[in-house]
């Protein structure tokens, strides 16, 4: 072989290596205004109002999984959720027009999330079936409890939601989308391992998910 | 029939338009300075709104009780026609600016009648959507931005207690496009995936609330 050609394949592996994980997302344009805005949940909370037609007025969503509780979820989450969706990086069609520019600026996205993280959480989220909890803490210790907390308490820092007290429906439905590649905008990771189940391991994870208490604040 | 009664309503809403334009143009055009708004609301709006905003003739909404900042905009938009209304631009056309805050303020001040007891058969749907709105097809629930009862909330209208052909005929012209002065297009979102059957059973739930 060429020297100089061995040469330069050597000088650019390091690149091909990095190359191989890019960042799962980017904090850039209106991503990084909203996390850097300060968020002020008074303003946040008459910013809210449109949203209460789906979300209801405490943001507890629809027990039929239709819209999810957003109460008590991360501001950092919510914050890449809404940003994602109207960037379409995930499809929430019904969604996307109530959040468009012409209705929130990312500083308005930042007093929602803030107002939504301070709101109370009751324990009366939709709960799953419950015949296949076992199962489902068994996947959910071995899978899931790294990054999203073994009460389900997500990690605001590392975006990865706060999955307890969540309809049972809604976390059914996101794991489906997860896996089959419709969400879109989840970690690479989390679709790799979640890749391999059935459906019925969805539905385990989804009712043993579903059964986390509401996280104390 | 239908169709000749609603060329005639048309015919006489244009001449009482034409009626009204000029005896606003009388009233503002005299000598005092800024017109004081009862003038204005006791002469001019009172022959399709009623004295006190609250209209006893379908077509025409009560403005009764109405958010201020709502019925501001809907008087400039009139104005500029970002709101078309064969009836309303020719009257609007004699206000001048500084006529459309004290009017607005006279007419929040007056309370919008209730309306008159519906048939429950027919508004249980309406309540659902009122209250739920629709999950399959997205449409949020109207007491999210319009409050129980409707009573309304800064930018969102007071519509409990409203005539329901009014409102009807409202949300068919939202979903149509043509009414598009809502904020953000959000009402001509909400309702373009309302089902002809959900605007009038809601339009006829609404006339029940008393929004106080």
């Amino acid at each position: 072989m060429n020297k100089h050609l061995a040469l330069w394949l050597l000088a650019l592996l390091p690149a091909f290596a990095l190359a191989q994980t890019p960042p799962w997302y980017e904090i850039k344009g209106e991503f990084k205004e909203a996390l850097e805005a300060k968020g002020d949940p008074a303003r946040g909370k008459a910013a809210f109002t449109p949203c209460e037609g789906c979300h209801r007025a405490d943001a507890s969503g629809r027990a039929s999984g239709a819209y999810p509780r957003i109460s008590g979820q991360h501001a950092r989450v919510l914050v890449k959720q809404i940003t994602d969706i109207r960037g379409g990086k995930r499809s929430v069609s019904k969604m996307e027009p109530f959040i468009d520019d012409h209705v929130l600026t990312p500083f308005n996205i930042a007093d929602i999330a803030a107002y939504l993280q301070t709101l109370p959480v009751p324990n009366t989220n939709a709960k799953g079936p419950g015949t296949l909890v076992a199962r489902g803490k068994q996947l959910y210790e071995r899978d899931c409890a790294d990054c999203h907390g073994a009460k389900g308490e997500g990690d605001a820092a590392s975006f990865y939601p706060m999955v307890a007290a969540q309809h049972y429906r809604y976390l059914l439905r996101e794991v489906n989308f997860i896996r089959d590649g419709d969400r879109r905008n989840s970690n690479p990771d989390m679709v790799k391992v979640i890749k391999s189940y059935s459906g019925s391991d969805l539905e385990a994870v989804a009712d043993y998910m579903a059964q986390f208490a509401p996280i104390p604040k | 029939m239908r169709d000749k009664v609603e060329q005639l309503q048309g015919a006489v809403s244009h001449l009482v338009s034409l009626l009204l334009a000029i005896l606003l143009g009388l009233v503002v055009c005299s000598p005092a300075s800024a017109e004081d708004p009862v003038t204005i609301a006791t002469t001019v709006c009172v022959a399709c709104h009623g004295p006190d905003g609250n209209s006893v003739i379908p077509m025409f909404p009560k403005i009764a009780g109405l958010q201020e900042s709502y019925i501001v905009k809907q008087l400039r938009d009139f104005q500029t026609g970002r709101r078309k209304s064969d009836v309303m631009a020719p009257v609007v056309a004699a206000l001048k600016p500084e006529d459309l805050a004290p009017l607005a303020r006279y007419f929040n001040q007056q309370k919008m009648t209730p309306g008159e007891e519906v048939d429950k058969k027919t508004t249980s749907l309406g309540k659902l959507v009122f209250f739920d709105g629709n999950e399959e097809t997205g449409v949020p629930a109207c007491v999210g931005c319009h409050r129980p009862m409707g009573t309304g909330f800064q930018i969102y209208p007071r519509i409990g207690g409203q005539h329901s052909q009014y409102v009807a005929q409202q949300l068919k012209n939202f979903a149509s496009g043509e009414r598009n002065n809502d904020v953000s297009r959000f009402m001509r979102v909400v309702a373009k995936r309302m089902s002809e059957e959900e605007i009038q059973s809601v339009a006829d739930y609404l006339v029940s609330l008393d929004s106080k």
